[in-house]
């Protein structure tokens, strides 16, 4: 069923939208052909140069998918004259028809994928993630879900052949989880997870409740690129780590497992701790991991809040506060409030199946947005 | 930065120390070649010593009904919890907190098959009751190292055979100091230093009282595969946990292990080292009886007791520096903390006048004084 509504609804290519396509086409081609020009002429200094080289390697994959729509368009023109011109020969009518086809066919799919390359992207589309849940209201049989949920992107993960790492878990006194977070790393982690921001919501009757009441708690998902010390600039003087210390010279008079490390970033006021690793240094590189995603995170909203202040907010843009799924239990049934979509296998889902018919459908939605205001921009 | 030697002394050097022991044997033909052999003639020399296998590396051949391994984990929590209680405010004392992350650290050594989600189960289902797992160690055994853990005060490393140290697992046993966590510090000084300079990623270091070999080790996967560390030690143990190490790490083309007192085994590299690191025994003979139980009871003395002052040792590595590093070459000496660094930098400074340069004192996370680091003049 959730098949039939993605393919229903892949990205038509109205004539209006080719239109506007066209005309965006028609000046990547002339801009290629300005900065063609420009490195060819000795005068220009070493920058302009440069400068220029950079931009055309830029337009050189979308100049690749023109020059392969123009030549298909122009088979297809003499197609079209050869299918005139032969309206007696029946075996050269057939034969042009049949290849007409194919190459009108060929003309739509560089059309698909050209408008595609056209879209606005998220450069951060392509990296690792962290995942972070945390138990809300409902005490704790909202740790057992959070625990439920933390579990169902480790299995949906291995089922796509990432890998799950698990960062810090701090449970709760049933064992559930009061927070949990994990480093994914696969292709496209980001892209695809980042829809899963959000408030989760369960109805189901806890464990715990010896009445048989359906309690209604919540859970909180935050998945963040992961970035580098690089992408945040992160220096040395913003931080300060602490070690566990145990109060004694330290050195060889001290043998302890703890290893827990606490970073602080001074500029933010931001603290991670962690713990669960078995050697400090360890517990210091994903101390780090998840301070730079945080710091890339904020970075990120601070563009995205300076450039959106025309557009309302886009899915996925950040919005932590608004629930975006109900998991009914007593009905078997998972809703995505913002698609609208039912999912009627709750089991599936919390075993990590079938999650894509979720995180597919809000990935086209968010192609439609990005169409839709390409072409009331242009 | 210093840096005077130009840089084709520096590589006729290299293939003139090509193999890496010629150069100790045939640059001091006037002396006996020294008694240390290169890393093959060690191991034959101590076959009668053989690394104990930390549990992890065992072959999983005890299959256990689960229900007996759930026993056990009841009984090692309800021991671990028990513990706070018996000794309060002592300064050595065990915290619960710590004894139950190593008791699932143990597990995780022990049990193949995602050990913690079998140990999680909050309900017992039947078809559990009658279920198994393979254990790469017996019930018996288990239950006595976890009293050892607790009633002995064995340290868990022991226990286990292992320290997680950087990124790396070595495997430990008596005999071998466990790397402290501090010490992880000077492969990220060694690190910074070789990212900045190539010339250190080519040379020949100094790993002296090796132990564990984690230090070498960590060196050697920093430097890259140019470099070159020579891992010393006195003690017969930690020649062979050491080598093994090495060899877990595939590193025996990088790391040569030597059997003997700080620089005996470097007789002919007198000048020839880019850089030294060392993790001497430094606590004042004084401390020794009031250490923790795990470190006072388990480890070994000679790691640990730097004499009287607790700078016999680091007073023995300055002089060594001094004759075995070359022009520019670079030191880091872990110590006891701050007066113990300060006694070393002046040390350095007037009774080894001229010899060193941009001697510095580095604290560790803890904020205490822990290393001396520097250059040869």
């Amino acid at each position: 069923m959730i098949r039939l509504y993605t393919t229903e609804m892949e990205p038509q290519l109205s004539p209006d939208l080719i239109k506007i396509m066209n005309q965006r086409l028609s000046a990547i081609e002339h801009r290629n052909t300005v900065l063609q020009k420009l490195i060819n002429q000795p005068e220009y200094s070493q920058e302009e140069f440069s400068r220029a080289n950079k931009e055309l390697r830029k337009l050189r994959d979308s100049m690749e998918l023109i020059n392969d729509l123009r030549a298909i368009q122009k088979e297809i023109d003499e197609l079209k004259s050869l299918v005139s011109e032969s309206a007696d020969d029946k075996d050269m009518l057939d034969m042009a028809l049949s290849e007409l086809d194919e190459a009108v066919e060929e003309e739509k799919r560089l059309q698909t994928l050209l408008l595609k390359s056209l879209l606005p992207k998220d450069e951060a589309d392509e990296r690792d993630c962290i995942l972070e849940v945390r138990a809300g209201t409902g005490g704790e049989e909202a740790s057992l879900f959070a625990m439920d949920i933390f579990r169902m992107y480790e299995r949906y993960s291995q089922k796509k052949g990432w890998k799950f790492e698990i960062v810090d878990i701090t449970e709760s006194d049933m064992k559930g989880y009061k927070e949990a977070s994990a480093a994914i790393c696969g292709a496209n982690v980001y892209g695809k997870l980042k829809f899963e921001s959000g408030i989760h919501r369960v109805q189901r009757i806890p464990i715990t409740e010896k009445s048989g009441r359906i309690h209604t708690s919540a859970v909180s998902v935050a998945i963040l690129p992961q970035a580098d010390e690089v992408d945040v600039q992160l220096r040395n003087e913003d931080l300060r780590i602490d070690t566990y210390r145990s109060g004694g010279c330290g050195g060889q008079h001290a043998n302890t497992t703890n290893s827990a490390v606490r970073i602080i970033h001074h500029p933010t006021g931001i603290m991670v701790s962690i713990q669960d690793e078995r050697s400090q240094h360890m517990n210091k590189a994903k101390a780090l991991k998840v301070l730079c995603a945080k710091l890339y995170e904020i970075e990120r909203l601070r563009i995205q809040n300076s450039r959106s202040k025309l557009r309302s907010d886009q899915i996925g843009s950040g919005d932590r506060s608004g629930r975006i799924r109900t998991y009914n239990f007593p009905q078997g049934r998972v809703t995505d409030h913002r698609v609208g979509i039912t999912h009627h296998n709750i089991e599936d889902i919390m075993q990590g199946e079938n999650l894509d018919s979720f995180i597919d459908a809000l990935l086209l939605r968010q192609e439609m947005d990005a169409i839709a205001s390409f072409s009331s921009t242009s | 930065m210093i840096r005077i030697f130009p840089s084709f002394r520096f590589t006729s050097l290299l293939s003139a120390a090509k193999p890496f022991c010629s150069v100790a044997c045939s640059s001091s033909p006037a002396r006996e070649p020294p008694p240390n052999l290169p890393y093959p003639e060690v191991k034959s020399i101590t076959v009668s010593k053989t690394p104990k296998t930390p549990l992890f590396l065992r072959t999983p051949s005890h299959v256990t009904p689960l229900s007996e391994v759930w026993k056990w984990h009841d009984w090692a929590k309800d021991l671990a919890s028990s513990v706070e209680s018996s000794s309060t405010k002592s300064n050595d004392s065990l915290e619960s907190v710590t004894l139950l992350r190593e008791l699932k650290w143990l597990i995780e050594d022990t049990i193949v098959d995602d050990p913690l989600s079998i140990l999680h189960k909050k309900e017992i289902e039947d078809d559990d009751k009658k279920k198994s797992v393979k254990l790469r160690a017996s019930l018996e055994e288990l239950y006595d190292l976890w009293k050892q853990r607790i009633e002995n005060r064995r340290p868990f490393q022991y226990v286990v055979g292992c320290e997680h140290w950087r990124d790396l697992v070595l495997c430990v046993e008596e005999g071998v100091l466990i790397p402290r966590p501090e010490t992880e510090l000077i492969v990220d000084m060694v690190e910074e230093l070789v990212s900045r300079d190539d010339w250190f990623k080519k040379g020949i270091w100094a790993d002296l009282g090796t132990g564990s070999g984690a230090i070498a080790i960590g060196v050697a996967k920093v430097l890259g595969s140019r470099g070159k560390v020579v891992a010393t030690d006195l003690s017969p143990v930690a020649i062979v946990v050491a080598s093994h190490n090495v060899q877990r790490y595939s590193l025996e083309g990088m790391i040569e292990v030597r059997e003997g007192s700080w620089f005996e085994p470097l007789k002919g590299l007198e000048g020839k080292l880019v850089g030294i690191v060392s993790n001497p025994p430094y606590i004042p003979s004084d401390d020794i009886p009031g250490l923790q139980a795990e470190v006072g009871r388990h480890e070994p003395k000679l790691a640990l007791d730097g004499g009287i002052d607790g700078t016999d040792s680091l007073i023995h590595l300055c002089h060594g520096a001094s004759r075995m590093l070359k022009r520019g070459g670079f030191f880091i000496f872990e110590t006891n903390g701050e007066k113990q660094s300060k006694m070393i930098v002046d040390y350095m400074t007037n009774d080894l006048k001229h010899c060193f340069s941009d001697l510095k004192i580095v604290s560790d996370f803890a904020g205490i004084d822990r290393f001396v680091t520097g250059f040869r003049r």
